[in-house]
C-alpha cells in the first residue's frame, strides 16, 4: 500500500513516514507543500492520502476538493490542529474521510491509516480471507487452510494488495506504484521475483496444493479464480 | 460600577431643570402680581378715600352763627358704618365725627397737603386720608364771605383691598401650579420621545459582542447632531477592536497550529521509538531527536513570549525600565562581532560601512540614541543579521549600511541589511513579517526557524515608533531596511534606569 504524507513540518513529516513504514509496511510519499502534494496526487497510485491542513502554496482543504473535484477516490485522512466542530464538519463536507487532530497518537494514526485503505479497497474487516487464505491485516501474519506461513515484507504486501482485490488482474505496474514509493528503483522483475517467491511459500504450507496466484501473461497477476472468494471475515 | 454610585437620569435632570426654572418663573410672576395689584388696588383705594373725603367736606355747613363758625351736617351724610372721619377746623376745634371714631391721635394738622397713615381700631387696619378742605361761609357777602379751613382725617378699613389683592395673587399662584402640573408630564413625555433615538442606538449597541460585530447604527441617530459624533465613535472603536481581536484570535489559532505541531513531533518521535524493540544506538539516536524537538517548541515558546512581552509593555504600570540603547552604532557593531563565528561557518562575509561616524565630528554628536531597550535592539539586529545569513549563499557577503538623516525637527537612522542569497518569491513578500510565516518549506528544513524572527523585528521596530521593510530580487538577495527615530535624551528619564536592571531579561 502506498501513502501520499503532506505535511510542511520536517521532522513530523520524517516521523509519520517513519512509521508508516516500519508500522504497516506502507511505501510513503512525502510533498512538503500543498501544490507538490496536488502534482503527486495527480499520479493517482496512493490508496491514502495523510494531509496536513496548513500547508504553505496550497492549503489542505483546497487540495482536498481539488482532488474531489476531479473524481478522485483516494481515502483522504486530515491531520488538524484546528479546534471547533466547524472546521471538522466543513472538512469532512469537502469529501475528508478521517481527521485526526494534533497532537496525535502515532499508533490511533496507523490504525486508522489502515482502516481507510482497508475501507477504501472495500472490505470492512482486517481480517481478509480468500480461497482458503487468511490474511490478518493487523498482525500482518497469513495462514492457509490454518497453517501459518511465513512471509518476507515485500510478499506479504503483494499477497495483501492482491487479496484486496479477488477477481480484478494487477498488473505489475499497478503492484509496483502502490508497493514503492517513488525513491525505489522501480524494475518490473522485482515484482517477479517476489511473486515466484510468494507462490513457492504459499504451495509449501499444504501438501497437495492448488495454484493460489495465477499469472496473466502480459496483463499481470490475479487471485485463481476458481474457488468463490470472498472477502467476509472469518471471526 | 460600584454599586453605592444611582444611576442619574438625564431626563429626570432636564425634566426636574425645566421645572425648577418654571418654579422661579410663577414665583415672580406672584410676586410681581403682588406688588403691582398692590399698587393699583391702593391708587383706586385712595381715589376712593379722597372721594368719601370730598363727600365729608360737603357735609361742613355754615353754622349760622356770629363768629361765623363752620359745623358738620352728619344727617345728610351716607356713608360706610366701618369707616371712620373726623374734621376739624383751622382752629384745632372739632367739627363731628363718624360714631367710631374713638381714641384716635389727632392728625398733625401742620401738614399742607394731603397725607395718609396707619390706624388699628377694634384690630382693623384702617388707611386714613388726612386732606385740607375750605368752606366759604356767606359768599353773599360783600368782599366774598369768609373762608373758613377744615381740616378732615377720612379712614376706611384695608381689609377689602387686601382681600382683593390676594385673591388675584392665589388666582395667579394657582395657575402657575397647574402650568407645572401640565408641563411635567409633557416634558417628560416630549424628552422620552427626543431620547429615542439614544434608545435605539442603546439597543442595537448591546447586540454588539465578541462573535457578532455587525454594528449598523440606526439613521435616526447618525442624523441627529448630539448623536452623530458618539454613533461615530462607537463605530471606529468596533472597528478597531474587531480588527485587534481577529489579530488576536488569528495569532492564537497560529500559535496554538505551532505549539500543537511541535508537540505533535516530540510525541510522535517517542512514540516511533516505542514502536518496536530498538538497539541502544537507536535509542540514543531516537532521544537526541527528541531533545532538538523539544528544544525547538522551547525556542517557539521564547520567542512567542518576546513577542508578547514587546506587544504588550504595559505604559501605565511603572517598572523598572531596562537600559535604552543609547548607542545603536555601538550595538550593531557588537552584535555583528557576536555573529561573526556563525558567518565564518557559513563562509559569509559581514561588513558594516558607517557613513555617520566615518565623518570626524564631535564624539558627543555621534552617539545614536534610539527608544529602544538596549536587549531589544541587539534582538533586532542579531534577528535580521541570522535571518541574512540563514540565507546568504555561502562565499557571498552582507553589506550593513547604517545612514542617518537630518529633517528639520527629528533625526532618522537607517540601517539597511543587504544579503546576496536567493531573494524571496515576490508572492511571499508581502507575507515575510507576518507571524508563522515560514517561506519555502524546503528553506525551512535546512535553516530551521520559527517563523516568529521577523515578525520579532518588526515588533520592536514599530514599538519604537519606526518602521522596517523588505525588499527582494529573486536569485539576487534581499534588503532588509529598518528606520528608526533618535531619542531625545530627557536626563529625567535616564535617572530612572537602574545600570545593573538590565541583563536580567535579556533572552538566551
Amino acid at each position: 500500500m502506498r501513502v501520499l504524507l503532506v505535511e510542511d513540518e520536517v521532522r513530523l513529516a520524517e516521523n509519520l513516514a517513519a512509521a508508516l513504514r516500519d508500522g504497516p509496511g506502507f511505501a510513503v510519499d512525502w510533498a512538503a507543500d500543498g501544490q507538490a502534494g496536488d502534482d503527486s496526487a495527480r499520479l493517482r497510485c496512493y490508496d491514502l492520502v495523510v494531509l496536513d491542513l496548513m500547508l504553505p502554496r496550497l492549503d489542505g482543504l483546497s487540495l482536498l476538493r481539488r482532488l474531489r473535484s476531479r473524481g478522485d477516490p483516494t481515502p483522504v485522512l486530515i491531520l488538524t490542529a484546528k479546534e471547533g466542530a466547524r472546521s471538522i464538519i466543513e472538512l469532512l463536507n469537502a469529501g475528508a474521510d478521517d481527521y485526526l487532530a494534533k497532537p496525535f497518537d502515532l499508533g490511533e494514526l496507523i490504525a486508522r491509516a489502515k482502516a481507510l485503505i482497508r475501507r477504501g479497497m472495500g472490505a470492512a474487516h482486517p481480517t481478509l480471507t480468500a480461497l482458503g487464505l487468511e490474511v490478518n491485516t493487523l498482525e500482518q501474519t497469513v495462514r492457509r487452510e490454518g497453517v501459518p506461513v511465513e512471509l518476507s515484507p515485500t510478499e506479504y504486501r503483494i499477497l495483501e494488495y492482491l487479496i484486496h482485490r479477488p477477481r480484478a488482474v494487477v498488473s505489475k505496474r499497478e503492484l509496483l506504484e502502490h508497493l514503492y514509493d517513488y525513491n525505489w528503483e522501480h524494475h518490473s522483475n522485482v515484482i517477479e521475483a517476489h511473486v515466484s517467491n510468494l507462490r513457492k511459500k504459499l504451495e509449501a504450507a499444504l501438501p497437495n496444493p492448488e495454484p493460489v496466484i495465477e499469472t496473466m501473461r502480459g496483463r499481470g497477476y490475479r487471485l485463481a479464480p476458481e474457488m468463490s472468494p470472498s472477502t467476509k471475515p472469518r471471526l | 460600577m460600584r454599586a453605592s454610585i444611582q444611576p442619574r437620569s438625564i431626563a429626570f435632570r432636564l425634566i426636574a431643570a425645566v421645572l425648577a426654572v418654571e418654579l422661579v418663573s410663577s414665583l415672580a410672576v406672584i410676586f410681581l402680581s403682588l406688588g403691582y395689584e398692590r399698587h393699583s388696588h391702593f391708587r383706586a383705594f385712595d381715589v376712593m378715600l379722597h372721594g368719601r373725603a370730598d363727600t365729608v367736606i360737603g357735609a361742613v355747613q355754615d353754622a349760622e352763627d356770629a363768629s361765623d363758625n363752620v359745623m358738620l351736617n352728619q344727617a345728610d351724610l351716607h356713608l360706610p358704618s366701618e369707616d371712620i372721619y373726623e374734621v376739624t377746623d383751622a382752629a384745632g376745634r372739632l367739627l363731628g365725627r363718624s360714631p367710631n371714631w374713638q381714641g384716635v391721635p389727632a392728625a398733625s394738622p401742620a401738614n399742607p397737603g394731603d397725607s395718609f397713615s396707619r390706624m388699628t381700631i377694634n384690630d382693623r387696619h384702617y388707611r386714613v386720608l388726612s386732606t385740607h378742605g375750605s368752606r366759604i361761609v356767606d359768599p353773599a357777602d360783600p368782599g366774598g364771605g369768609k373762608l373758613r379751613q377744615v381740616t378732615i382725617l377720612y379712614g376706611s378699613p384695608t381689609y377689602h383691598v387686601w382681600r382683593a389683592i390676594r385673591g388675584a395673587v392665589e388666582f395667579y399662584a394657582a395657575g402657575s401650579i397647574l402650568l407645572l402640573l401640565v408641563t411635567g408630564p409633557l416634558i417628560a413625555w416630549l424628552l422620552h420621545r427626543g431620547l429615542l433615538p439614544l434608545r435605539q442606538l442603546a439597543s442595537l449597541a448591546a447586540l454588539v459582542s465578541v462573535n457578532s460585530w455587525q454594528f449598523s447604527p440606526p439613521d435616526s441617530a447618525r442624523t441627529t447632531t448630539e448623536l452623530a459624533p458618539l454613533t461615530q465613535a462607537i463605530e471606529n472603536v468596533l472597528q478597531r477592536l474587531e480588527r485587534s481581536f481577529r489579530q488576536q484570535q488569528t495569532f492564537v489559532s497560529d500559535a496554538a497550529h505551532e505549539l500543537k505541531t511541535a508537540v505533535a513531533v516530540i510525541k510522535s518521535s517517542l512514540q516511533l521509538l516505542g514502536m518496536k524493540a530498538r538497539t541502544a544506538a537507536e535509542y540514543k539516536a531516537g532521544l537526541e531527536r527528541c531533545l532538538s524537538d523539544s528544544l525547538r517548541l522551547e525556542e517557539i515558546v521564547a520567542k512567542m513570549l518576546i513577542l508578547a512581552r514587546i506587544e504588550n509593555q504595559d505604559r501605565s504600570v511603572p517598572r523598572p525600565l531596562p537600559p535604552p540603547a543609547d548607542d545603536f552604532a555601538e550595538i550593531l557593531r557588537q552584535t555583528v562581532a557576536d555573529l561573526q563565528t556563525i558567518a565564518a561557518l557559513r563562509s559569509v562575509e559581514m561588513a558594516v560601512s558607517n557613513q555617520t561616524l566615518s565623518s570626524p565630528a564631535d564624539p558627543s554628536s555621534t552617539r545614536l540614541p534610539v527608544p529602544i531597550a538596549a536587549d531589544d535592539c541587539s534582538l533586532l539586529i542579531s534577528n535580521l543579521l541570522l535571518n541574512a545569513l540563514q540565507h546568504s549563499e555561502p562565499q557571498s557577503n552582507i553589506e550593513i549600511r547604517l545612514t542617518l538623516e537630518s529633517n528639520s525637527n527629528s533625526q532618522t537612522l537607517q540601517l539597511e541589511i543587504e544579503d546576496h542569497g536567493d531573494g524571496i518569491d515576490p508572492e511571499e513578500l508581502p507575507h515575510v513579517f507576518d507571524r508563522f510565516y515560514r517561506g519555502d518549506p524546503s528553506r525551512t528544513r535546512s535553516t530551521g526557524g520559527t517563523g516568529l524572527g521577523l515578525a520579532i523585528c518588526k515588533a520592536v521596530a514599530e514599538k519604537a515608533g519606526g518602521t522596517i521593510a523588505i525588499a527582494s530580487q529573486p536569485s539576487q538577495g534581499a534588503t532588509v531596511t529598518v528606520r528608526l527615530p533618535l531619542a531625545n535624551e530627557a536626563p529625567s528619564q535616564q535617572s530612572q534606569f537602574l545600570p545593573e536592571g538590565g541583563g536580567e531579561n535579556s533572552p538566551g
